[in-house]
């Protein structure tokens, strides 16, 4: 993986203050530049792009409730129409807001299809619940790595108890590197000022709900 | 959930519905923007590890790299009737019909479970290829007059590469 495109491991203090800006560890200029790479037909740089913003458009499909089919498709569509306007994006540093808004119509589509004859915008009734969400947990299943296994097994259990709006938000925002504030705008298709406070609220929530367990972050 | 709808209209924070009284400890909770830092990577670890992209689709995107045709021109989505379509009552799966422009280039594709049914317009005879992925899926050929028939697309996102007089057209990937 290009470097440039790491994961984040610690911890990105006072977001809220460079909420307009946040850029996470993908660095924007660099990815115009990957982008300008791929188009002039390199495809390392292709595949660090893949890398880099892959996650946070898997994160896009599966913040919306998909099935596991419709999420690979949505994955699978922003690709495919990302390779084809290769070269042809006006703002190439832009395209990880590109790709997360595409896969964000795409889902909306395929929810529609799925109740095609009731149309509609409202997100509330376009929550639908995964059909397989159980997550795969085998790479968990060392005797070593029990109670670290044990703590990101509670994490996401009490993060996929959160209501609808919360789960949808933090899924995209955890995506690795971490996402931009715009990209998650695109993402969700919520004003980039009210992320920051959002985040603050289902973060908050979340806690509360560990701490009622008996275990804080 | 009383008096948890605030400005955003984001009134489903916590799946709980009860509990203490969320909206109120608004400001009286001490923001600790290190602690949400943490935990929101804590989070982003646990996803990594629970809800990773999975291997398959990662190789599906990389390969993907081979769509990738600057000689092509993109026919975009103009009319999806799932989207812009006025839903007909008591039809319960009506066909879907998708119309593709690429400057003067129109194609009208209209796909149901039986098949897939098409015209080019100008009309005018091409040779068409049904893309699934960067795989070939079918071969159709559009007559003199622009009309094209063939089966029903693949499952999962697909394409229609047109190649006319000399001139190489890509509709939109998307879904049927």
């Amino acid at each position: 993986m290009n470097g440039l495109l790491r994961g984040g491991t610690t911890p990105s203090t006072a977001y809220d203050d460079v909420s307009y800006t946040r850029g996470g560890t993908v660095d924007r200029a660099e990815v115009g530049a990957l982008v300008q790479s791929a188009a002039d037909g390199d495809s390392a740089a292709w595949k660090s792009l893949v890398d880099g913003l892959g996650p946070l458009v898997w994160s896009v499909a599966r913040s919306h409730g998909l099935s596991d089919a419709d999420a690979h498709e949505v994955y699978q569509t922003a690709w495919f129409r990302f390779a084809q306007h290769l070269g042809r994006i006006r703002e190439p540093e832009k395209t990880g807001s590109w790709l997360a808004s595409t896969a964000r119509h795409e889902c909306l589509k395929l929810l529609r299809a799925s109740k095609r004859w009731t149309p509609t915008d409202d997100p509330q009734l376009l929550d639908r619940p995964s059909e397989d969400r159980t997550p795969e947990e085998s790479v968990l299943d060392s005797e070593e790595a029990a109670a670290q296994t044990e703590r990101v097994r509670l994490l996401w259990q009490e993060f996929e108890a959160l209501g609808e709006r919360c789960r949808q938000l933090l899924r995209v925002l955890i995506s690795s590197p971490p996402p931009s504030y715009q990209e998650v705008s695109a993402a969700l298709g919520i004003a980039v000022g009210s992320i920051g406070p959002m985040r603050q609220r289902c973060l908050r929530r979340l806690r509360a709900r560990l701490e009622a367990r008996g275990t804080t972050s | 959930m009383s008096g948890t709808s605030d400005r955003y209209g984001f009134d489903d924070f916590d799946g709980s519905g009860d509990g203490p009284a969320d909206g109120s400890t608004d400001g009286t909770f001490p923001d600790d923007d290190w602690d949400s830092g943490l935990l929101e990577e804590e989070l982003r670890q646990a996803a990594a590890i629970l809800d990773p992209v999975p291997a398959a689709l990662r190789s599906v995107a990389v390969d993907a790299f081979a769509l990738h045709d600057l000689d092509a021109r993109v026919a975009e989505l103009t009319f999806d009737s799932l989207v812009d379509g006025i839903p007909v009552r008591g039809e319960t799966d009506p066909p879907r019909m998708l119309t593709f422009q690429a400057d003067a280039v129109t194609v009208d594709v209209e796909v149901t479970p039986d098949g897939l049914i098409g015209q080019l317009l100008p009309p005018r005879p091409a040779r068409i290829e049904v893309l699934s992925g960067p795989r070939e899926y079918a071969r159709l050929t559009a007559d003199d007059l622009g009309r094209f028939t063939g089966d029903a697309p693949p499952a999962g996102p697909f394409a229609l590469r047109l190649r006319t007089g000399g001139e190489v057209v890509v509709t939109e990937w998307l879904r049927a």
